[in-house]
């Protein structure tokens, strides 16, 4: 298990922290085994506890479908955000890069336990906020960089 | 009746040369509309980027060193965006990296 406080329960009590973490069911995935598909259905999120998931992304290369790394989530961290964010719908391939372990939580048992704890409800959804925002940010940079090559290759 | 054959003779020549020079000024002014469809005919067909403007390809690099080379990329990315995020600032957003793309 993780020893570090997990990135969506920064700011929890260890009380509450506690009762968070017992409505994940403990998930173990073999080395290349798959966490979730691009495109699927997205009901549940998970927290990495051991191990390592690479979230990869496909590319046409010579007419052949290949997957690129683009990110990798370590013990602590929130993995498939997209099972509490409509619409819904995983936007990556989430695969086990080595042996790893994890907690899964339904989407229904997170909202229930929000409508019951408020207060829980408000700090996990503000750290959820903060991961989707970091994303959004480093992403948004890296395709300005990509932007910038284009057009210095193209117009200068 | 001499002079007025003589005037009609004459408007009628005045009339001939005003009709040359129209003819002579509108032709003119028809050549540079020609042109274009002329040039059009003669250039070869081209799309959305000539085949010289293509990227050379490297058709020796097997595709696992290409993968590895696109993550190396992509990381060296995050991590400049990364950067960037931590202090946001005009150099560091456009900074170089040693991306194997890019050098």
């Amino acid at each position: 298990m993780t020893s570090v406080q997990p990135d969506l329960l920064k700011g929890l009590s260890e009380e509450e922290t506690a009762r968070f973490l017992a409505l994940g069911v403990p998930t173990s995935l073999a080395s290349r085994q798959t966490l979730f598909r691009l495109g699927t259905e997205a009901d549940k999120a998970y927290l990495v506890m051991r191990g390592r998931i690479a979230l990869t992304l496909p590319i046409q290369i010579r007419g052949g479908e290949e997957e690129v790394l683009v990110e990798e989530k370590l013990p602590g961290e929130t993995v498939g955000w997209s099972g509490l964010v409509p619409p819904h719908r995983f936007t990556l391939n989430a695969t086990a890069a080595i042996s790893s372990e994890l907690l899964s939580f339904s989407r229904a048992s997170v909202l229930d336990h929000f409508a019951a704890h408020p207060a829980v409800g408000h700090t996990v959804t503000r750290n959820l906020a903060a991961v989707i925002g970091h994303r959004l940010q480093v992403f948004q940079t890296m395709w300005l960089r990509e932007m910038q090559r284009v057009v210095e290759h193209r117009y200068s | 009746m001499v002079m007025f054959a003589t005037i009609l003779i004459m408007s009628l020549l005045a009339v001939a040369v005003c009709a040359a020079a129209f003819g002579a000024a509108t032709r003119g002014e028809a050549q540079p509309e020609a042109q274009p469809e002329r040039r059009l005919v003669l250039e070869p067909p081209r799309f959305f980027a000539s085949p010289a403007a293509k990227p050379a390809e490297a058709p020796g690099v097997p595709v696992e060193m290409l993968l590895s080379q696109i993550e190396r990329h992509v990381r060296l990315e995050q991590a400049a965006a990364e950067a960037y995020l931590d202090l946001p600032t005009r150099d560091s957003l456009h900074s170089r990296t040693e991306s194997p793309f890019l050098n």
